[in-house]
């Protein structure tokens, strides 16, 4: 090879070399786009979408652009996919030539994603939908709102157009869009068909097929959803199809992002306020706080996001309650209620004990329960108990369990059981109307086990310590003392002077010997309740315990002596709070 | 430029027509044809991975509690920092496979022979600094498998007969991997190693200069052509072409195949398959065939009759009459190196 030809064999390799350094530059550049969230990944756009995405960027580009930005969209899932309808559904539609529908369901969702729905399915979230019948659901509908429009009663001055008052606002505003709505479509003649009447079969389709052909259509065939039903994301959706539901409650629609639904953000849609704080709850946690201070570090966009392989900072919500980690082989579960060993929500807490079908066993015979419990509160608390020790020893856990434990139960048997019983003498005695809400009483009971027994409870469950103490039990504690006891004489008293004795004398035998029981004995022990009244504790408790509970019941002036120390501090300690 | 080039003569008083008379070797034939012209790839590679390591070096951090994550950041964050990781990767791979090659291509030439048999010594002492180098740099990366590597090739260099226990304290700094372990491998890997193959670089050059390159006649090759050509520019601009050539496949490899990371080192959960890098499979599988003292000593020989070869094969030679004896070896020797990778990388233990 002559000196000249390699010359020129330099010059082009120096070349391709060159270009291989642009190409390198080129990787970098876009690599360091990308990670600014400057460019969208790749983008596959499936034939049967592309005309969707061509006119929904004009119409809704907003849509476009969080389906871009997707996964659905990197692997080719396209609008089509997930809205499309078959010819029997009662709200398919022909959109330019596509047969499709507005609501996606958990059903649609499951054509691919079928173990995380038969999860979801299996969860109480996708029962959320069941408040009809329930107290929240008849304070929204009645106490706040009306079950049947009303008239307005004056003009709202430059609105002509408001004839008629929708009392059921609260409910489709407030409740349904946590718990979900039951999807309805209009009918011809101005009623309303949901899932009930068209009775859908196990595949989805409708089977009364007279009320389809009654469904509302606008002039391009499409049906009308009523306004009280949609929009709606609530996670316990009662859809057309039969399914319940939304996906989208927790995975955003257009964009699905895990990254977002696995964190605590996502969650506080609903899971906050006076009644179940539980995102305000974390937030005060230790946990809620190395999160706040490590989230940029937490690897939020990892494929899997194991705990303990991908990240191990600080769990969030769905650390502890749903995503995989590293002691469970990475397996995510979309059913929260897998891990939890109590459930705070009723009353009265209960333990995860629960059935075939999910729902926590309630039979009090333990015969009876061996044969219904499929999976016990044992195996729940393992399962968190997985998650836990990724940053904590067994006995620490074993110790935060024990004081959760003992939290739970001295609420439910101080508080939350004697609540209960007396409220349901006082209403089969006929003391309270059958109508809830329409006494003082009945407020003051729901507000505390639904308030500020669920605040204290979840405020232990989750290492809140404010919350389960001053937001919580100390605010059952001034409940049920300065309010539930005395409103509950208050009506006895009146029932004895309209002639209900025997109702009024059995309600305040009742309260006599709850409050003449060891643990409320500081209360009105200078009335010496015990001379008259049963203290009907719990017999089957360690006997040392009952006999020292009978000495301190039997001296009620000793243990109900006033510590002068104690006050000072307790007012020591407010001073503090205050700062 | 007249002045400026008396005023450098005056203080650098070289002849820059004797100096290329000195480098200006004469190369003979042979290394036209290009599978000879090969030697110079290991030094080109070795240069990209005294650049590329420096680069690394701003970086990496050489303590258990840091070390993955500055890896890490290397190969997430740092702007090129993936580009540099995988250059390095791919030229320690490649320059083992180019040291291994200049070796069998000068065996199986017999260029070892007399009186070149110092300049095998020093090719040898050149392969385990490559691969000791190749070693410490895997384990830097503080994943998993390198972790776990170390601590088996530690074992290994305790049942050394004599010094087995003084070789796995020098290597881990302590009866276990330890946190004074990584930065040991950090010296040997980023300073001592290398020091040592320049070093041994230049005395091989040196011998090569001395001896001048073995020349081989080819029959095809015309009787009356000179038996030799310019070093300057001709060798050289071949040379630069299969540098440029290299640079590319480099680059192409670095960019299509970048260096991955495998899960965090943890001392507490041993790895279901542990694997050492592709250039210890066939001593793995050696040691995974034998009992750990047979195979250790045993490699040890093998060790030490490749550094004496040149006077073994003179012995064998002179024993048999058989002037190739050492290719039908060198045949047998090198199926079974590639059969022990080859088994090695197919199954899991």
């Amino acid at each position: 090879m002559g000196l000249r030809t390699k010359q020129v064999i330099i010059g082009l390799l120096g070349l391709l070399f060159l270009a291989s350094l642009v190409f390198v530059q080129w990787m970098e550049v876009t690599r360091s786009q990308q990670e600014a969230g400057l460019i969208a990944h790749q983008v596959s756009i499936p034939a049967n979408s592309k005309a969707c995405v061509d006119c929904h960027r004009q119409s809704s580009p907003g849509i476009i652009d969080h389906w871009t930005g997707s996964t659905h969209a990197e692997k080719g899932v396209g609008c089509v996919e997930c809205h499309r309808a078959q010819k029997e559904d009662a709200d398919g539609f022909n959109h330019y030539g596509e047969l499709i529908a507005t609501v996606v369901t958990p059903k649609d969702c499951g054509a691919c994603h079928k173990m995380e729905t038969a999860e979801f399915l299996a969860s109480h979230h996708a029962r959320a939908g069941n408040i009809l019948a329930s107290l929240d659901n008849f304070l929204a509908e009645t106490v706040e709102g009306a079950r049947t429009p009303f008239n307005p009663h004056s003009p709202t001055p430059g609105r002509s157009d408001i004839n008629m008052v929708n009392g059921m606002a609260s409910v489709d505003v407030g409740c349904k869009q946590c718990h979900g709505s039951k999807v309805a479509l209009e009918a011809t003649d101005g009623s309303l068909i949901t899932v009930d009447e068209l009775q859908p079969d196990e595949n989805g389709k409708p089977t009364n097929l007279k009320m389809v052909s009654m469904i509302k259509k606008d002039g391009n065939g499409r049906p009308s959803l009523a306004a009280s039903s949609w929009p709606n994301t609530g996670i316990g959706r009662l859809n057309l199809d039969g399914s319940r539901g939304s996906c989208s409650a927790c995975h955003s629609r257009h964009d699905f992002s895990p990254r977002r639904a696995r964190q605590p953000e996502n969650c506080g849609k609903c899971h906050l306020g006076p009644d179940h704080p539980q995102k305000e709850i974390y937030e005060e946690s230790k946990h809620g706080v190395a999160f706040r201070d490590l989230r940029e570090h937490m690897n939020l966009d990892a494929k899997d996001w194991v705990l303990g392989a991908d990240y191990s900072q600080a769990p969030t919500c769905a650390t502890c309650h749903m995503s995989g980690n590293t002691r469970n082989g990475g397996k995510v579960t979309h059913d929260p209620g897998e891990r939890l060993s109590w459930t705070n929500r009723p009353p009265v807490s209960l333990v995860m004990d629960t059935d075939a079908e999910g729902q926590v066993v309630k039979e009090t015979d333990p015969d009876k329960r061996l044969g219904l419990v499929k999976s016990t509160w044992q195996e729940k608390r393992q399962e968190m108990q997985n998650v836990c020790t990724h940053c904590h020893t067994a006995s620490y856990v074993a110790a935060f369990y024990k004081q959760y434990d003992d939290f739970v139960v001295n609420y439910n048997e101080k508080f939350a059981k004697p609540g209960q019983t007396l409220i349901t003498l006082m209403k089969s005695n006929e003391l309270l109307t059958k109508v809830d809400f329409d006494e003082e009483l009945e407020w003051t009971w729901f507000y505390l086990w639904h308030h500020e027994g669920r605040r204290a409870r979840h405020g232990a469950s989750m290492m809140a310590p404010d919350y389960a103490h001053w937001h919580g039990m100390y605010e059952v504690a001034e409940r049920f003392y300065m309010e539930l006891i005395p409103q509950a004489r208050e009506i006895a008293h009146h029932a004895a002077e309209n002639g209900k004795l025997a109702a009024a004398e059995e309600t305040l035998k009742l309260i006599d010997g709850i409050l003449a029981r060891p643990e409320h004995a500081w209360f009105e022990a200078q009335k010496q309740l015990t001379d008259d009244a049963e203290a009907n504790t719990f017999e089957p408790a360690a006997e040392s315990a009952a006999a020292g509970n009978a000495d301190a019941a039997a001296e009620p002036n000793e243990a109900a002596e006033p510590n002068p120390d104690a006050d000072l501090s307790d007012k020591d300690s407010d001073d503090n709070s205050a700062n | 430029m007249r002045g400026l080039g008396d005023w450098l003569y005056e203080r650098m008083p070289i002849n820059v027509a004797q100096l290329r008379e000195l480098t200006n070797e004469p190369v003979p034939n042979h290394l036209k044809r290009w599978w000879f012209a090969l030697g110079g790839t290991p030094a080109y590679l070795f240069v990209v991975q005294i650049i590329t390591g420096i680069l690394l070096a701003f970086y990496y951090q050489p303590a258990p509690a840091t070390a993955y994550e500055s890896v890490e950041y290397i190969t997430n964050q740092a702007a090129f920092g993936w580009y540099l990781r995988s250059l390095h990767k791919w030229a320690a791979t490649l320059m083992i496979a180019a040291v291994i090659l200049h070796q069998m291509r000068v065996y199986f030439t017999g260029a070892y022979r007399r009186p070149r048999e110092l300049n095998w010594v020093i090719g040898m002492a050149l392969l385990c600094c490559t691969l000791l180098t190749g070693f410490t740099g895997y384990s830097l990366v503080f994943e998993q498998l390198s972790y776990w590597g170390a601590t088996v090739a530690a074992n290994i260099s305790d049942a050394v007969p004599g010094i087995g226990g003084f070789a796995k304290q020098m290597l881990l700094g302590g009866d276990t991997y330890n946190e004074r372990t990584l930065s040991r491998f950090y010296i040997l890997h980023a300073a001592v190693l290398p020091t040592t193959i320049v070093l041994l670089v230049a005395v091989h050059i040196l011998f090569i200069r001395l001896h001048g390159v073995t020349e081989f006649e080819f029959e095809d090759e015309p009787q009356d052509k000179p038996k030799h050509f310019n070093f300057f520019p001709d060798h050289m601009l071949t040379e630069l072409m299969i540098g440029l050539v290299l640079m590319i496949v480099l680059s192409a490899l670095a960019t299509l195949l970048p260096a991955t990371m495998g899960p965090k080192a943890d001392p507490l959960t041993t790895p279901e398959v542990i694997k050492p890098e592709w250039f210890f499979y066939v001593s793995f599988r050696w040691l995974k065939l034998f009992s750990l003292t047979f195979a250790v000593i045993s490699t040890g020989f093998i060790v030490a009759a490749m550094f004496l070869w040149p006077w073994i094969d003179a012995a064998l030679r002179k024993l048999t009459g058989q002037q190739e004896i050492s290719v039908y070896i060198g045949i047998v020797a090198t199926f079974l190196l590639i059969g022990l990778t080859v088994w090695e990388a197919v199954v899991a233990h």
